[in-house]
């Protein structure tokens, strides 16, 4: 019990922490709040496939992007559709591309699953540059925000503290969602495919379909963060889709530790600030990018919620020995 | 312990690094996004252009700034990506009010940028996005096109090739919308111009093409009195590094054939001596103040403002128009834009109320060994072509303005 509330309590004070912010910050964080929201999903997702079942894929931006084209063409084509349906449509699509993807590539695992992932990014990526008609091709398309009506009441998310209301809730909701997904026995059956997946077989699970059920999820997952990125940027284009959208991920999952599951969300906030104040002071951020996520890795390979981790333990082992010496 | 100790220095490292832009914020300026691309391929273009604006914000700072501010750039690295470019002048409008933006590099980015400024209401303005289509079926009152398209310039080169009385003429472009658009427009003036004149072949290639041998076979085998071409960049150079020595010797009539950067990337002069072009600001325009804005550029700068001048023009007639309106307040200067002529370094522009599209002259130049300019072969005044006369009516751009 005691354990419960130390988990429920941080969780709960955070997020009363984050519906108070639009009182506090201005728009323009609110705005990086919001993207910080969105790539927290994302990142997430990426983590249950790399951090949880061990499975480094490089292609989990076409989730996202498909996703993301989706709901863009959805809103530009279908008139007056409504933004549930449009972030509906995206889903799904995300869903059945991990269906049949998924399908795919069960079998596979460790640099086959990596590179195959790869191909099939590359594969989404040339099909968004080459229908010029449908994606916009280079140009991209820019999407209006369409109109949010849940039963009979039309809920205003035009201005950036609105949207954000709309992000936090939703995402949040899913967010919370997916961490309480490790704490099943489903969850659970991932961890254990990680660690060792001859004896999984021996006691009677089909790891292929723990696999496949887990990537369908995660698909789908960076689909819902896909479809609010096109709502969130009112733009899609190509850079949604392309690989660089993975690596993106991967450096904010590495950079917040793999170990944990707030680890990435921890990564994706130090990544979107650094990213933004270091890009309005040089125009080759992507280097110090690169620097820091070197640096990461020879120092700091636990990312930095390792590094907390760590504090925390050795801070707990000095007070145990310092109540040890009290008592002599 | 040691790994510790380096975890802990780098987080107060990064920790300075969010702090330090935080402590160094701007006084009371009036701020001017640039939109560039300043890294990756076309970074050179970028950095042209975006001198070009910094010459004109530094003039008018020295003659005591707009309506007594100071003009501050902000430089914004698009990396050609409409998302990128868009996304940070987002930033830029929530968190320091930024009101004007511009940009001369890629019509994707143009495109976005336009759909921001109208959302935003904020003012865009471009010196060298060219797709006929931004103040076209995509026009809106926030952007403004201080510069030609593919329609006019098109159109300047067909009135050109016209006048010399060509009797067929070979096409060149790169297969992708620009080039087709472009190619399009030269065609549909060319036969109203001169209906007799055939059109030998016309050829596409993808852009980024590395062997041209067998487009310029088709060329040679064509005979063609001249060649026209919207190629650019490396397509040009291509073009005629590899055409000339296979037989090609005709006359080539190009979007961007006055660039120093290609012409001096050639080594050989005798590989563009005699080509043609026309451009909306050059370096040779005979006029009063573009001699004394060469001269001065020069001066200060220590070279000349090929490209550049396009980015200075463009923004002193931005500027034109926030005096005419007398404030900085958006509406007001859309506005005191629409219907304004200015008369600078590369003739008298008039921005056309309709559709945001300036009514610009084109200069004619002609490629020759002996110039004031620079070692290699460079440009030569060779004419003017009046802006009546490729002026694209408002009912054919597809525009339609809403307020």
């Amino acid at each position: 019990m005691k354990a419960k509330i130390s988990l429920i309590l941080p969780i709960i004070s955070v997020l009363v922490l984050l519906l108070l912010m639009p009182l506090v910050l201005k728009n323009y964080h609110l705005n990086i709040l919001t993207e910080i929201i969105i790539f927290a999903l994302y990142a997430v997702s990426y983590n249950l496939l790399l951090g949880y079942a061990g499975l480094l894929s490089f292609g989990h931006a076409m989730f996202f992007g498909l996703a993301a084209f989706v709901t863009g063409i959805a809103i530009i084509h279908l008139k007056g559709i409504g933004m549930i349906t449009a972030i509906f449509l995206g889903v799904f699509s995300a869903f059945l591309a991990g269906v049949v993807i998924g399908s795919l590539l069960l079998r596979h695992k460790g640099s086959y699953f990596a590179l195959l992932t790869l191909a099939f990014n590359a594969l989404f990526y040339a099909v968004a540059t080459k229908w010029h008609s449908v994606t916009g091709g280079d140009d991209g398309l820019n999407v209006p925000r369409p109109e949010l009506n849940v039963i009979f009441a039309k809920i205003p998310v035009e201005t950036v503290p609105q949207f954000y209301y709309f992000t936090l809730i939703v995402l949040g909701i899913v967010i919370l969602f997916v961490w309480f997904f490790t704490r099943t026995a489903m969850g659970k059956t991932v961890l254990l495919m990680r660690e060792n997946e001859e004896r999984m077989k021996f006691i009677g699970y089909s790891t292929n379909l723990s696999r496949l059920i887990l990537f369908i999820f995660t698909g789908t997952l960076a689909g819902l963060a896909g479809a609010f990125y096109t709502l969130h940027f009112r733009f899609v284009s190509i850079s949604a889709i392309s690989v660089e959208m993975t690596t993106v991920v991967l450096l904010m999952t590495f950079v917040g530790g793999t170990r944990t599951f707030w680890g990435p969300i921890l990564g994706v906030f130090v990544y979107i600030i650094l990213q933004n104040y270091l890009s309005d002071i040089t125009d080759r951020w992507p280097l110090f990018m690169g620097l820091i996520f070197v640096f990461m890795v020879l120092f700091i390979p636990g990312g930095l919620s390792g590094f907390i981790m760590d504090m925390k333990e050795r801070v707990a082992k000095k007070r145990e020995v310092a109540l040890e010496g009290n008592q002599l | 312990m040691k790994r510790r100790k380096k975890g802990w220095l780098f987080l107060l490292c990064s920790f300075l690094m969010v702090l330090w832009p935080v402590l160094a914020m701007g006084a009371d300026t009036i701020k001017l996004g640039v939109t560039e691309p300043l890294s990756g391929t076309f970074k050179d273009i970028g950095e042209r252009y975006l001198d070009g604006v910094k010459y004109a914000v530094e003039t008018i700072n020295a003659g005591g700034g707009l309506l007594g501010k100071k003009i501050e750039i902000i430089p914004i690295d698009s990396e050609l990506k409409p998302d990128v470019a868009s996304r940070k002048a987002q930033n830029l409008i929530l968190k320091e009010g930024v009101k004007f933006f511009c940009g001369g590099t890629g019509s994707s980015v143009g495109a976005a940028m336009s759909q921001l400024a109208n959302r935003e209401n904020v003012i865009f303005y471009t010196y060298g996005m060219e797709a006929a289509s931004l103040t076209g079926d995509k026009c809106n009152k926030n952007f403004f096109r201080a510069t030609s398209n593919t329609d006019t310039r098109s159109y300047a080169l067909a009135v050109l090739m016209a006048q010399k009385g060509y009797k067929s003429i070979a096409i060149v472009a790169q297969d992708y919308s620009f080039g087709k658009e472009a190619v399009a427009a030269f065609k549909k003036k060319m036969a109203e111009l001169s209906p007799q004149t055939k059109i030998v072949a016309e050829l596409y290639h993808p852009a980024g093409t590395k062997d041209f041998a067998p487009y310029v076979s088709q060329i040679v085998a064509a005979k063609p009195d001249a060649i026209f071409t919207p190629n650019w960049g490396n397509d040009l150079t291509l073009l005629l590094k590899q055409g000339r020595p296979m037989g090609m010797k005709q006359k080539i009539f190009s979007y961007y054939i006055n660039d120093e950067v290609v012409i001096g990337s050639l080594g050989d002069d005798s590989l563009v001596i005699g080509d043609m072009g026309v451009e909306i600001y050059t370096l040779s325009a005979p006029t009063k103040k573009n001699k004394e804005f060469v001269a001065k550029f020069y001066k200060d700068r220590g070279y000349y403002p090929v490209m550049r001048g396009k980015g200075y023009v463009a923004t002193m007639f931005w500027a034109e128009a926030v005096k005419k309106a007398g404030s900085f307040d958006v509406n007001a200067i859309i506005k005191a834009w629409e219907g304004l002529s200015y008369d600078g370094p590369a003739g008298v522009w008039t921005m056309r109320a309709a559709d945001h599209q300036t009514q610009l002259p084109f200069w004619v130049v002609e490629i020759v060994k002996n110039n004031p300019y620079y070692k290699h072969a460079f440009e030569k005044h060779a004419g003017v072509i009046n802006a009546k006369d490729v002026e694209v009516p408002v009912d054919q751009t597809g525009c339609k303005m809403s307020n």
